[in-house]
């Protein structure tokens, strides 16, 4: 699973009032090469919640798109599409529930009783 | 299946106490006590019993779709929604990718959405996503992120090998999660598209609330569904032959209570949505099913419908349903756009 999937998603579970960003329980962390788009990239950046990428992978505290020249793009390239996450699942930051993520497949069902 | 199109209103009527039992007359308190405890007992028990239902129908969609998926992408392909046809054309197989690509151009053309990609939507949704189709044809027009929830781990996991191979992983991704309860922050997204799913839906209000809670100030949401004619103001339902017919066609390929278009005006009113417009496009439609139907009786789909399983040959018999219905003027291929406020 890629850190922009990460960036995507909340916990809804019932009585969450605030279920973004997940917590990341990973096994292990491969890294696989992507061609850059930066165009891409640029229309993305104002999508990023940055202190929840920040936290899952190694970037500086502050950024805004005046920043996104060739090395900063690169580091931001990295961390959201090239970071790959095997065998990990996803927690709810309040309630601590697992969320698995199979085959870097999100499976973000609730049960009956966190509707 | 008999769910409600308006379940929650249904079932506040049921708790709503009686005047007389807010009266506590000498002698009658137990009594009246009783029938609230019991008013209060057959509503959790109706709750009880309507989310048992919809858990057995996300159980049966995430079956159904998990077992057919691969014969669709088969015959179909990647897009499992309807074709847009011209209307009285007969057409053959070969004409039918691109007339599914054209129901998704004339759904962003009806929405007013700009025919230049460039003032397109950079952020998009797509509900009840299936394989993927969309999502990646959206995501290649726009350059756009799209995200893709399905209830169905098959379809899930197809759509991102799909997108992987067509180097898209990044742009479009897909997971399992359900509609009633979308699992992103609110105001995500700007396009809000849902083609084809919104008649699975048990809650129809739930399924517009997430649509308009994770929409973006300012995004447009697209909604194209299978809805039942609109009531005559005369009308409380429909006939009993019409809830007949679609009471075969629900068992057949896991469908709730179905609405009207009007319905969903209405929700989408009461939520203020702005720019509410919706079509009737059942005449371009209409060459769709005879076509599947058609497939369906070469040997080489027989067999590949046989190999599926019984989900999806129950799916396979209830096509010529589909027709009588739409010959009928029962039920409505619709359209139904608008856009958030600002």
């Amino acid at each position: 699973m890629k850190l922009l999937t990460h960036n995507m998603l909340s916990s809804n579970i019932k009585g969450v009032a605030n279920g973004f960003p997940l917590r990341i329980e990973v096994e292990k962390a491969t890294e696989k090469q992507v061609e850059l788009n930066a165009g891409f990239l640029r229309n993305v950046f104002p999508m990023i919640e940055w202190k929840a990428l920040v936290d899952a992978a190694q970037l500086p505290e502050v950024a805004d798109s005046s920043m996104l020249d060739s090395d900063f793009l690169n580091k931001f390239h990295h961390a959201l599409l090239e970071l790959h996450l095997e065998k990990d699942a996803l927690v709810c930051p309040e309630t601590a529930r697992r969320f698995p993520v199979s085959q870097g497949t999100p499976n973000m069902l609730l049960l009956e009783d966190e509707v | 299946m008999t769910t409600s199109v308006f379940p929650t209103c249904q079932l506040l009527h049921t708790c709503r106490p009686r005047p007389h039992l807010l009266h506590r007359t000498p002698g009658s308190t137990t009594n009246n006590r009783r029938q609230l405890t019991l008013a209060v007992t057959a509503t959790t028990r109706a709750m009880e019993a309507e989310r048992k239902n919809d858990g057995a129908l996300k159980k049966g969609i995430a079956e159904f779709y998990d077992e057919s998926s691969e014969m669709w992408e088969d015959i179909w392909g990647d897009h499992m929604h309807h074709g847009f046809y011209d209307p009285d054309s007969t057409v053959s197989v070969s004409d039918h990718r691109a007339a599914q690509i054209r129901m998704i151009d004339e759904a962003l053309r009806f929405a007013g959405l700009s025919e230049d990609p460039t003032k397109g939507p950079k952020s998009v949704v797509d509900v009840g996503c299936g394989i993927g189709g969309s999502s990646r044809y959206l995501a290649r027009k726009y350059e756009a992120k799209c995200q893709g929830i399905t209830l169905s781990p098959v379809q899930a996991q197809r759509a991102n090998a799909l997108a992987a191979a067509q180097g898209l992983a990044d742009k479009a991704s897909f997971q399992v999660a359900d509609a009633l309860e979308q699992p992103f922050p609110d105001g995500q997204f700007d396009l809000v598209w849902s083609m084809e799913s919104g008649e699975h839906m048990p809650d129809k209000a739930k399924f517009v609330n997430e649509l308009v809670r994770v929409a973006a100030p300012g995004a447009t949401i697209i909604i194209v569904t299978w809805c039942h004619r609109d009531l005559a103001p005369s009308e409380e339902a429909l006939q009993p032959w019409e809830k007949e017919l679609l009471n075969k066609i629900c068992k057949s390929y896991y469908l709730p209570a179905w609405c009207s278009t009007v319905d969903y005006v209405k929700l989408l009113e009461s939520l203020s949505l702005q720019d509410i417009k919706t079509a009737d496009w059942s005449p371009y439609v209409a060459p769709f099913w005879p076509a599947v139907i058609r497939s369906a009786l070469t040997w080489k789909d027989m067999t590949s419908l046989l190999r599926s399983g019984l989900k999806s040959i129950k799916g396979a018999l209830a096509m010529p349903l589909m027709i009588q219905g739409f010959k009928k003027d029962l039920i409505k291929f619709a359209i139904i756009t608008c856009q958030k406020p600002e």
